[in-house]
C-alpha cells in the first residue's frame, strides 16, 4: 500500500557509495545531471550510462529497487519519444508511412531524452537510497552555509527539513493505521467517484492534522528540554571529513566533464 | 462448529525488500462462540498483525479466515461483512476521533452499515451506556475529554456496530490503573449483556488472567501456546523462555510452593487467592 513508496527513501548499506562525503555525493549528483544534458554524441551519452551502471553497482542496491524508481515516469518518457518522434524533422528520412515520415533527427532525439531522464531519475534516487536523509540535510546546511550572509538562516531551514524528513515515515504509518481504524468502523475508502473518495478522506485527514500539531508541540517541548536554542555555537556528533574515497570521486567526475566537453568539440553532434 | 477459524495463516510485511518481514507464520486457531480469549506476546509478535486478519483489514499471504465457516477474504463484499461481524479496535484508538461530537463519533460505524435513523440513535446509546458515558457527554467534542474518556468514546465506537466478535488491540495500555478497571469492567458487562466473543490483545498478564476463558500466546510470529488459562500459565518455564511472565500473583503462589508450602498454583485472581491463603492459614491453626 502506502508502505511500498520508494521515492525519497534510504537504504542501509556498507558500500563506497554510501560511505560518501554527503556533500561530495549531492555535488556530483548535481553535477552530472548537468553533464547529462551536455552529452550530443553517442561516445559521451554511452560514457555517463557506463558511470551510472558503476555506481549501481558498486552501491550494490538491488536493480528491483532500481525499476520501481524509474517505473513511474515511463508515461512521462513514452510521451516526449513520440512526441520527438512526430514532430522533430531534422536530419534524412528513415523511411514513410502514408504521411507519416520518421526522421533520424527525431530517431536520435528521442533516444537522447529517454536516456537522459533514465538516468536523471535513477542518479537522483541513487541519492537518496544511499544516503540518509539526515545525513542530506546536514550535507546541505553545510553546502548552503554561505548564504548566512544574506541573513539566510540556513541551520533552520536544515532543522525544518530533517524534521519534516525524519516524520515522512512516522506519518505514513499514521496514515496507515488511521485508515485501518477508520475501515475497521466500515469506512469505504476506496471505491465511489472522486467526490465520495474526498469526503471519505475526512475521517482519516482530521485526525491526522490533530495528531501532528499534538507531536510538533511535543516534539518542541522535548528539543527545548534538551537545551535546544538554534544553530548558534552548536558541534556536531559527527564532523564531516573528507577520504581518499571522496578524492577518488571527485576524479571520476571531472574526467568524465572533461571527456564529454572534449569528445562535443572532437566528434559531430548527434542532436 | 468454531465462530472463527484460521487455516495456516501467514502474512509478509515489504516482500521483495530488505525490509521484508513474516509477522505471522502459519497461524491455525480456531475460536469458539462467546470465548473469551486474551492474546498476549512480544512486541512484534505478531498479536496486532494477526487480529488485522481476523476482520479482512490485512489480507492473508497465504491462508484463510473463516467466519462462520466462510473465508471472508472472497470478495469485497464479504470483507466488508466481516468488518460489522468482528469489530475491531485499535490500540490507542482515541487518536482516531473526529467528528465534532461525541454521538456523531460513535455514530461513525453504524451509519456505515446502513443502518435506519431510529437503530443507529439506540445503537448510540447503548454503546454509551456500555462504556459510562453520560448522556450529557455525547454533544460535547471529542476533543474537549480527557484521555481516559477519548479512550471510552473510541471503544464505543465499534461497540456500536454490535459485531458479534469484538476485539480490542492493548485496550487499556496508557491508562491508570482505575482507567484499567473500568475498560475491564466495561468488556466484560458488555460480553454479559451481548452473549459476544470478545478477543483482547494484551501485554498485562494480570488483565487477561482476570477475564479471559482461553489464552493464546505469540511468539516470533508463530502461536506458541493455545489453551485454557489454566494450561497456558502452568508452563511457567517455557513462558520464562520466551520472555513472558506468569500473572505476579500466581508468581507468588508458585514461590510459596516452591519453598515447600502446600498451596494451589492456579490462582489469578485476588478473590482465588485470598480464597486459597485463608484455608491455608485455617489449616495451619492461625485462623479458626
Amino acid at each position: 500500500m502506502i508502505k511500498d513508496i520508494t521515492i525519497g527513501q534510504f537504504f542501509p548499506g556498507n558500500s563506497v557509495i554510501h560511505k560518501l562525503d554527503p556533500r561530495i555525493k549531492f555535488v556530483l549528483t548535481f553535477v552530472y545531471i548537468i553533464i547529462v544534458f551536455l552529452c550530443k554524441n553517442f561516445v559521451s551519452l554511452a560514457s555517463i550510462v557506463v558511470a551510472l551502471i558503476a555506481v549501481i553497482l558498486l552501491s550494490k542496491i538491488s536493480p528491483k529497487l532500481i525499476w520501481k524508481s524509474v517505473k513511474p515516469i515511463f508515461i512521462i518518457i513514452a510521451i516526449t519519444s513520440l512526441l520527438q518522434i512526430f514532430y522533430n524533422k531534422d536530419g534524412t528520412v528513415l523511411f514513410t508511412i502514408g504521411k507519416f515520415s520518421l526522421y533520424t533527427g527525431g530517431l536520435y532525439m528521442a533516444l537522447f531524452t529517454t536516456v537522459r531522464i533514465i538516468c536523471l531519475v535513477i542518479a537522483s534516487s541513487m541519492l537518496t537510497y544511499t544516503t540518509s536523509p539526515t545525513m542530506l540535510t546536514d550535507a546541505m546546511e553545510r553546502l548552503f552555509s554561505p548564504l548566512k550572509v544574506i541573513k539566510i538562516n540556513v541551520h533552520s531551514i536544515a532543522m525544518m527539513m530533517t524534521i519534516a524528513l525524519r516524520f515522512i515515515p512516522t506519518l505514513i504509518d499514521e496514515v496507515d493505521k488511521i485508515m485501518s481504524a477508520q475501515k475497521a468502523r466500515g469506512a469505504d475508502i476506496e471505491s465511489g467517484g472522486i467526490i465520495k473518495r474526498g469526503k471519505a478522506l475526512v475521517p482519516v485527514f482530521i485526525p491526522l492534522f490533530i495528531n501532528s500539531f499534538r507531536r510538533a508541540y511535543e516534539l518542541a517541548f522535548a528539543m527545548e528540554c534538551r537545551c535546544y536554542r538554534g544553530g548558534e555555537g552548536r558541534t556536531r556528533l559527527k564532523v564531516m571529513r573528507l577520504a581518499g574515497r571522496d578524492y577518488v570521486a571527485i576524479a571520476v567526475i571531472v574526467l568524465l566533464t572533461a571527456g564529454i566537453i572534449v569528445s562535443n568539440k572532437l566528434l559531430p553532434a548527434v542532436i | 462448529m468454531p465462530i472463527l477459524e484460521t487455516k495456516n495463516l501467514s502474512y509478509v510485511y515489504s516482500d521483495g525488500t530488505p525490509f521484508r518481514v513474516t509477522a505471522i507464520d502459519n497461524v491455525n486457531i480456531s475460536i469458539e462462540k462467546g470465548e473469551f480469549v486474551g492474546i498476549i506476546g512480544h512486541t512484534g509478535s505478531g498479536k496486532s498483525t494477526l487480529v488485522q486478519h481476523l476482520n479482512g483489514l490485512l489480507t492473508p499471504t497465504s491462508g484463510e479466515v473463516l467466519l462462520d465457516g466462510k473465508n471472508i477474504n472472497e470478495s469485497k463484499v464479504t470483507r466488508r461483512q466481516a468488518r460489522f461481524k468482528v469489530g475491531l479496535c485499535f490500540q490507542y484508538p482515541e487518536y482516531q476521533l473526529f467528528e465534532s461530537t461525541v454521538y456523531k463519533d460513535i455514530s461513525f460505524g453504524p451509519k456505515n452499515m446502513g443502518l435506519s435513523e431510529e437503530d443507529v440513535d439506540s445503537h448510540v446509546k447503548k454503546a454509551a451506556e456500555f462504556v459510562g458515558l453520560k448522556p450529557d457527554m455525547l454533544s460535547k467534542s471529542p476533543f474537549d475529554l480527557s484521555g481516559g474518556e477519548k479512550r471510552r468514546v473510541a471503544i464505543a465506537g465499534v461497540m456500536a456496530m454490535e459485531p458479534e466478535i469484538l476485539i480490542l488491540d492493548e485496550p487499556s495500555a496508557g491508562l491508570d490503573p482505575r482507567g484499567r478497571d473500568m475498560i475491564a469492567d466495561m468488556i466484560s458487562s458488555y460480553r454479559k449483556t451481548t452473549g459476544s466473543t470478545v478477543i483482547i490483545v494484551s501485554h498485562s498478564m494480570e488483565d487477561v488472567a482476570k477475564s479471559a476463558d482461553k489464552v493464546l500466546v505469540m511468539n516470533k510470529a508463530k502461536v506458541e501456546m493455545f489453551g485454557t488459562v489454566n494450561e497456558v500459565f502452568s508452563k511457567v518455564e517455557r513462558l520464562a523462555e520466551i520472555g513472558l511472565n506468569v500473572p505476579q500473583l500466581t508468581q507468588i503462589f508458585l514461590n510459596l510452593k516452591h519453598s515447600g508450602i502446600d498451596v494451589r498454583t492456579d490462582i489469578y485472581t485476588i478473590e482465588s487467592a485470598e480464597a486459597e491463603l485463608l484455608r491455608l492459614l485455617r489449616e495451619e491453626g492461625v485462623l479458626s
